[in-house]
């Protein structure tokens, strides 16, 4: 019995000395991926893929899918008159408070937004943050990996900077670690042009992945933000020099397509117009998280397309502006909005119904999908059936970001089929015209604006670029005939005009231009702004619109305030730092 | 040695005799032999240990309390019997012993398991309070929370009403905003309360002060709970079966809402007052309800469109929901109005039995025992099934050396729980089924079952969640020398879990599929401690014991699982991974795993003079792998002492005061149990979906990008809190009165948090930091009594006070405010933690009054919105607008007190108990209430009858409720603001038992000790002003007492049960 004692205490003794145990404190960070490890030439590349994933707006965090897109279709085209919210009343209901500006620095949407442009930011720092460690990174790796992410970080303070105007800019600087982020909303378009000028002086004119960010990428953001301060001088030759010598980052220069409409169909993405574009992709593993999510929403209900889910409407404003003159081709541009072209609301489906018959400019029906006009390849838009509450949002269907019936097995997501590969089309070739156009009717050659603009009517007037009749209209699946399916007719300014009339009613061509072009694109809020008339127009809209959606009653744009969305109070909130007095200030009226 | 073979005790025993008799053939002195009673009652004590003092040799009684024995004449018997004053006996002449032995007066001698060691209740210095299982044999133990609740001053427990869900468990107060779980060691070991049975306890040692606790080091400042577990006792095999069975009764009230026509009445008043109507007509319109001046209720409802009987579209020949073709599911539109409430809330049963053996020789003593439980929820398709076992065996090989084990087996399965806010998400029109009595969806045609709740509920029954758990730990001793004992103990847990769920995708697969997920893993913690003991009494009257040891502890957990979709049929047979449709995009794979230790040094001193004075000091040293290498390491020490003045002379006869003790501590501890071992990395990762980008633009593949998923913080260590506390404990008149009172301060610093950091810094999980400082200050006062009031007539008294005032001192770094997380919330936070404010202020815009007339808006602060019948905010700085700096903090969720109220009473065989718990002066939001009054926002909702019959109007100038309006905005309730505020106060009666023990002269014939029968009822019946469904309401440590249609735990239950020993 002793010696068992004894064997218990030389047991306890050993297992006392045993028992010290201080170097198991050391644990590691088990399947996690650190900081170490990322700072090689690999992993900053890695990194800067994470940072051209969130073009689309989404990742990373739980957001709200449909608030973030860069597809912009709430702020850019619903707040900009161009369509209603759609689906039926009180379903996402900020959405509506958006449009009728009455959403508060509360509203959900606008924070997850803002946390989707500041998480692009951080994304692109995080590129240059971790370029600095890695050690296997030679100096061209660097300066190119440096003009990518801060090309990308132009793009996401960009995004912010037009929502909200009183922003902060976000540095590689700025991180937790360093504690220095309650930061003073004063961003100015100089932090952003700084960053695209680096872009535009380092980044190659092609690359060997066509999504990324080129020179001319570059260029024309930069022309962009120029547009935005209206900087026209600075504009003006980034502009020309795009026109002229421009190509995408696959080597093709830039031109309009042929078809106005092939910008929207998936099979030719990444073509010679599009000059940046958000990659998206399906079937890929994601689950669909890698397609089109912010334009989920946007489909006809009830119909062969998808169930779901009837959102984003276009507005009978949008489609007015689309009627032409029958005898010049042109658009009304003061007294479009006199004659609605009229529609089927208040019918069924079963009632008959005859479209307008009245000369129209083709890109209507590739922008607005109205009933008695072929929906793609989907069969003859039925109306009623497949609009989620005529009454509530009218009889109208977003159709730019549709997918044709045939690209449904390779494009559209297994999981969901309002997931598709359809790019964003951040900024195309249409646009860079425009712009230029714009530039001419303020500081340059009216004549050279109007050629210009008709380079853009010239396309859209292409006979093979119209939507056309189907063989047989109850088997789509068929084709289509050469018959267009309305009475399009669309003709280019005659020479001189632009010249002829003047800056007022050249400058008012261009912006109608815009509009017509880039119809629920995203735009056009950002443009009225810009332009400095979103409180005339979008009220003027709001006195007549009221009248065909009740929800608008009572709905004002208020001027000096309604320009900017207010900044989420959640960030104002957080921005308090050790003095408790936050450092970023509220917008103007709210 | 033998080996021991514990399912055949008989044989122990048989082989107890043999080993005694050996024994005793050494000395073959006097036979001995006699009774042990129960001084006052005379009822015979089974199982009392007699012992030769100086020797490992004794007896027990049998069942009728007779002992028999040999003993050397002029040697010294010493009887013991738990709860009783143990005897000495010195053999003379008599050889007929009858002992009477009496109860010990509220068991001041009797010796409670604390920090490490056990200790004598008297010889305690801390403010431990000891729930002992003698106190809770009127509680069916099917439930955890039924033994605390209310029973201890300090110790909160909020349950919830749904069946598995574990309840929230705090002492004193709210120390931090993370978790506040206290630590709770069972045997030795960390555990998990949730996991054992209760019947399985023998009591619970409640560690409320840092004198304490500290010994737990960083683990220990929430308090801890020291539970020890039934030991079999020396003496013959007994054994006892336990069952109840009941039923739980839905609440019959739910929820007041409109009907069908009320609710269509009042979408029409919304979009009338807010001028939403066709200008020509003045009429609203709407998809369902028409666009004349009055709202006309459809027959049938067709993808969100009404229409009358006899549309085409209604023709059952339309009717599909069928892949392939178009969606187009017909719902008769019920124009009576379905009560979801009582769709979803059935009567539900619940059962459970316990069956234990157990016994032993003086040496060595075993109990086996094993229990089912098997409860439903009221709320469809939830409930807990719980299967637990138990061995808990020891051995004394010889006099020096011990050692044993205890073991708990555990499985638990519950269901995929409950979607309680579905009762007011769901509109009234909408029937359970459509006309082809397939479960009808609301939202959209295709939205699938899943958008019914009841369908969601009973199409989960086959969904599982499963979890094994083997739980215990075995130790040796040694005794190196008289007074000085080594003890190691290595124990831990293995716990095994397994979820799957099948969620049923929309009716058309095109818009979405069916899809299966299955998740494993592991997790196996250890703990071993190694401890050396010394204790020696000097001079008679010093005692001085001293304890050094070291602890390591080691977590390491390890999960995998998938997803998979697209399934042949819903069979949930075929409810495999393996069994999806294959497509790669369609499927998901996971594996992760943490793992963190925990390295410490123990160490405490105990010196006592004369029984009088106590002095004790610990000392322990932590060092945790969670936290980085700056702040790894950290030192808690604590003192405390205590004075029993009644050992004094001039008390020592007092008549009526028995026993006084006066105490004090003071101590550090720690806190780590908030933080993930990640926290001091800065992450980065690459998902699909989250990083991947199609770079090369080929629509249908990605490359592989990472982004940054958690900033990491190396300089974080673990929250620190000092606890001052003085108290007494007093037993008065022989103990028909005790006392006890506790004064404390706790200051807990570095609070462990993640941080809200400002979108602009990038997504990410925020790291953990030490944020601030909470200061709790409360009173805990226990006051007990215990009685006759004739022979047959006893009575015992229980009441438990509590009552703190919690307050944040501090909050480091940027940010001068915490906003909890209620982020979920689109009007903002609800929650404020600032400093001077109570923890889980209520903040938000307070409303002082609704504008009448357009000169009060005229008149008053600029405010955004601002309207008649619409809210008037506080103008809380009177700069004359109304700006986010105008938001105050207008409620607090902290009670004033609570207290739990036990009665217990006995007349002859009748004992009847009830237990009542009464929160007092404490405020709810009403967040489910606020979005059945307030229109807009949330306007598919069922809403209240309020909202549209007591509404502000110019005719009901004094309604709470705002004008009925459409849209959300800043003057109703697109902030948050005070219209949730509630009064949360309650007195509940939580339970009332009646039982009956049969008369032992009974039960004797048929070799019964005891057989009680009772009938129980629970939640009897509720005191409150609150009108939401129950006031007791959990939440996190940051945000609490918000009803956002929390599971009722006020549900009424009638059990009837049996007690049965043999």
């Amino acid at each position: 019995m002793k010696n068992l004692k004894n064997v218990f205490i030389a047991a306890f003794a050993l297992a006392i000395i045993g028992s010290c145990y201080k170097s198991k404190l050391n644990q590691p960070a088990p399947g996690e991926l650190t900081a170490e490890e990322i700072a090689t030439k690999k992993g900053v590349d890695g990194l800067l893929i994470g940072a051209y994933s969130m073009l689309d707006g989404l990742g990373g965090s739980p957001a709200i899918t449909y608030a973030n897109s860069t597809s912009n279709w709430i702020y850019g085209s619903i707040c900009g008159s161009e369509a209603y919210k759609g689906s039926i009343q009180g379903d996402q209901q900020q959405i509506t408070d958006a449009e009728i500006f009455i959403a508060n620095a509360n509203n959900i949407y606008f924070d997850s937004k803002w946390g989707g442009a500041y998480e692009g930011v951080q994304r692109a720092n995080s590129v240059l943050r971790n370029m600095r460690l890695a050690k296997d990174m030679s100096t061209a790796d660097t300066i190119e990996a440096k003009a990518e992410a801060l090309f990308l970080r132009a793009f996401y303070h960009f995004e912010a900077k037009k929502m909200w105007n009183k922003i902060p800019f976000v540095d590689e600087s700025v991180t937790y670690d360093a504690g220095n982020y309650h930061i003073v909303n004063s961003t100015t378009w100089v932090h952003i042009e700084n960053d695209l000028i680096y872009a535009v002086n380092n980044l190659p004119r092609t690359q060997a992945a066509i999504g990324r960010a080129n020179k001319y990428a570059a260029e024309a953001l930069l022309a962009k933000a120029y547009m935005f301060e209206n900087k026209f001088a600075q504009a003006k030759p980034l502009l020309a020099d795009l026109i002229t010598n421009g190509e995408t980052a696959g080597g093709s220069k830039y031109a309009l397509d042929s078809q106005y409409n092939n910008n929207f169909n998936i099979q030719y993405k990444n073509s010679a117009e599009s000059v940046f574009a958000c990659q998206n992709s399906v079937n890929d593993g994601s689950g669909g998280s890698n397609g089109d999510q912010g334009d989920a929403l946007n489909f006809p209900v009830n119909s062969p397309v998808t169930g779901c889910c009837g959102f984003f409407q276009p507005s009978q404003y949008l489609v007015n502006h689309f009627k032409t003159d029958p005898v010049t081709g042109l658009p009304d541009l003061d007294n479009f909005n006199e004659v609605a072209v009229h529609n089927d609301e208040g019918l069924q489906s079963s009632d008959p119904f005859t479209p307008y018959s009245g000369t129209l400019d083709p890109r209507l029906d590739w922008t607005v999908g109205r009933r008695g006009i072929p929906y793609l390849d989907w069969g003859v838009d039925p109306g009623f059936n497949w609009v989620r509450d005529q009454s509530f949002s009218g009889p109208y269907l977003p159709i730019k970001n549709v997918y044709y019936q045939a690209q449904a097995a390779m494009y559209v997501d297994n999981d969901w089929n309002q997931l598709t590969a359809m790019n964003i089309n951040l900024i195309r070739f249409a646009d860079v015209l425009l712009w230029a156009a714009e530039a001419e009717v303020e500081i340059g050659s009216l004549d050279q604006a109007e050629v210009y603009v008709n380079m853009i009517r010239k396309r859209a007037a292409n006979p093979a670029g119209f939507v056309h009749t189907y063989v047989d209209p109850s088997n789509p699946a068929t084709g289509f005939t050469n018959t267009p399916a309305a009475n399009y007719f669309i003709k280019p300014y005659p020479p001189g005009y632009f010249a002829t009339q003047g800056q007022t009613i050249a400058r008012k061509a261009v912006r109608y231009e815009r509009m017509l072009e880039l119809a629920m694109e995203g735009h056009r809020f950002f443009d009225l702004v810009r332009w400095g008339i979103a409180a005339t127009e979008i009220n003027a809209y709001f006195l007549k619109e009221k009248n065909l959606r009740t929800y608008m009653n009572g709905a004002v744009f208020t001027p000096n305030k309604n320009e900017y969305f207010p900044i989420p109070q959640t960030e104002i909130d957080l921005s308090k730092g050790p003095s408790g007095i936050p450092a970023m200030t509220q917008n103007p009226g709210y | 040695m033998k080996k021991w073979n514990y399912s055949k005790p008989v044989k122990i025993f048989t082989l107890t005799i043999i080993v005694y008799f050996k024994c005793c053939a050494a000395f073959s002195q006097q036979k001995i032999s006699g009774y042990v009673r129960d001084m006052d009652d005379k009822l015979p004590l089974s199982s009392a240990s007699i012992i030769i003092e100086g020797t490992n040799t004794g007896t027990s009684t049998d069942n009728n309390g007779f002992f028999r024995l040999i003993a050397k004449k002029g040697s010294t018997l010493v009887f013991s019997y738990l709860g009783y004053t143990p005897q000495e006996v010195t053999i003379g002449n008599d050889t007929v012993l009858n002992i009477p032995l009496s109860k010990i007066i509220s068991g001041l001698d009797e010796v409670v398991v604390t920090g490490y060691t056990s200790q004598k209740i008297k010889e305690i210095t801390g403010a431990v309070s000891v729930v002992s299982t003698a106190d809770l044999t009127s509680v069916p133990d099917g439930e955890i929370e039924k033994i605390l609740q209310g029973k201890v001053a300090g110790l909160t427990v909020i349950a919830s009403g749904e069946p598995g869900v574990p309840p929230n468990i705090r002492i004193n107060g709210i120390g931090n905003f993370g978790d506040v779980t206290p630590l709770y060691i069972i045997d030795g070991v960390q555990g998990d309360i949730n996991q054992l049975n209760p019947n399985d306890i023998e009591s619970i040692q409640v560690l409320k002060d840092a004198g304490s606790y500290s010994i737990y080091g960083v683990r220990g400042a929430n308090g801890v709970l020291v539970i020890t577990t039934k030991k079999g006792k020396s003496g013959k095999a007994t054994m006892n079966f336990d069952n109840y069975t009941g039923v739980q009764e839905p609440l019959s009230h739910g929820l007041d809402l409109l009907n069908p026509q009320g609710q269509a009445d009042l979408i029409w008043l919304a979009l009338k007052n807010s001028g939403q109507v066709d200008p020509i007509t003045g009429n609203p319109s709407s998809a369902l309800y028409g666009n004349g001046p009055v709202p006309v209720l459809p027959d049938y409802v067709v993808n969100g469109n009404g229409y009358p009987s006899g549309a085409p579209q209604v023709e059952p020949s339309a009717y599909n929901i069928a892949p392939g073709m178009p969606i187009n599911q017909i719902i008769k539109f019920n124009k009576q109005g379905t009560d979801w409430f009582h769709e979803l809330f059935k009567p539900a049963s619940i059962q459970n039995y316990v069956f234990s053996a157990s016994g032993g020789s003086d040496k060595n003593h075993y109990l086996f025992s094993v229990g089912y439980l098997d409860q439903e929820g009221t709320f469809l398709e939830t409930y807990l099934k719980k299967f637990t076992a138990r061995i808990n065996t020891d051995f004394n090989i010889n006099n020096a050396i011990r050692f044993g084990e205890n073991l708990q087996l555990t499985q638990s399965q519950l269901g995929s729980g409950s979607n309680t806010s579905a009762v007011l998400f769901t509109d009234p029109w909408l029937p359970v089924y459509d006309i082809k009595g397939n479960y009808s969806s609301e939202n959209d045609a295709d939205a699938g079952p899943a958008d019914n709740p009841v369908a969601a509920q009973k199409l989960s029954k086959d969904n599982k969640n499963t979890n094994w758990q083997v739980f215990g730990n075995a130790f040796a001793e040694v005794d190196i020398f008289k007074g000085l004992a080594l003890r190691s103990s290595f124990g831990g847990t293995f716990n095994f879990y397994n979820f799957y769920n099948y969620a049923y995708g929309p009716y058309d697969p095109a818009v979405g599929l069916d899809s299966f997920t299955e998740n494993t893993g592991y997790s196996s913690s250890w703990t071993w401690t190694n401890t050396l003991n010394y204790s020696k009494v000097f001079a008679k009257k010093h005692s001085l014991k001293i304890l050094a040891g070291t602890e390591n502890v080691s977590n390491y957990m390890r999960g995998q699982g998938g997803t998979s979709k697209g399934y042949f049929s819903d069979d949930p047979n075929l409810r495999f991974l393996g069994n999806g449709d294959g497509v790669p995009s369609d499927q998901t794979v996971f594996s992760a795993a943490t793992v963190s230790f925990l390295s410490s040094f123990i160490s405490r001193a105990e010196y006592g003079y004369d029984d009088k004075y106590f002095f004790t000091a610990t000392l322990r040293n932590d060092g945790s792998s969670v936290f980085g290498p700056e702040n790894r390491f950290g030192w808690f020490p604590a003192l405390s002492a205590a004075w029993r003045i009644t050992q004094e002379n001039f008390l020592k006869n007092s008549s009526w005061l028995t026993d006084l003790k006066l105490r004090g501590s003071w101590g550090e501890s720690g806190y780590n149990g908030n933080t993930n071992p990640l926290n001091q990395f800065t992450v980065y990762g690459g998902s699909n979906g989250q990083s991947f980008y199609d770079i090369f633009g080929t629509g249908t593949s990605v490359v592989q990008g990472y982004n940054r998923v958690q900033y990491g913080n190396a300089k974080t260590g673990w929250q620190k809190d000092i606890m001052t506390d003085a108290g007494f404990e007093s037993l008065l008149w022989n103990g028909k009165l005790s006392i006890t009172a506790d004064w404390y301060d706790k200051k807990s610093s570095g609070l462990l948090f993640p941080v809200a950091l400002p979108a602009l810094l990038g997504y990410g999980t925020p790291p953990n930091v030490n944020v601030g400082e909470v200061e709790n200050k409360g009173v805990n006062v226990t006051i007990g009594s215990k009685g006759k009031f004739s022979k047959d007539l006893k009575w015992d008294l229980n009441m438990a006070i509590t009552a703190y005032k919690s307050k944040v001192v501090k909050l480091n770094g940027m940010t001068d405010f915490y906003d909890a997380g209620t982020a979920s919330i689109s009007a903002g936070p609800i929650v404020d933690n600032a400093i001077g404010y109570p923890l889980g202020s209520f903040y938000g815009y307070k409303i002082i009054g609704i504008f009448q007339n357009q000169t009060e808006v005229n008149n008053s602060p600029a405010q955004e919105d601002k309207g008649v019948g619409r809210f008037r905010y506080l103008d809380a700085n009177g700069d004359g607008v109304i700006t986010d700096a105008d938001r105050v903090h207008f409620g607090d969720p902290n009670p004033k007190f609570t207290a739990g109220i036990n009665i217990g009473l006995t007349y002859k065989d009748f004992d009847f108990s009830t237990f009542n718990y009464w929160v007092c002066g404490n405020d709810v939001m009403d967040m489910l209430g606020e979005s059945a009054d307030i229109f807009p926002g949330l306007v598919f909702q069922p809403k209240s009858k309020a909202a549209l019959y007591d509404s502000w109007t110019p005719q009901n100038p004094n309604a709470k409720i705002p004008i009925v309006e459409y849209d959300q905005n800043f003057s109703n309730n697109a902030v948050i603001n005070s219209y949730p505020l509630e009064k949360g106060s309650y007195f509940r009666n939580k339970t009332m038992i009646l039982g009956y023990t049969l008369p032992a002269s009974f039960l004797q014939k048929f070799k019964i000790n005891k057989f009680r029968v009772y009938a129980e009822v629970t939640n009897l019946f509720t005191i409150t002003k609150y009108k939401g469904l129950d006031p007791e309401l959990s939440g996190t440590s940051a945000a609490y007492g918000i009803d956002f249609g929390n599971y009722p735990n006020n549900q009424k239950q009638y059990l009837i049960g049996i007690n049965l020993n043999f």
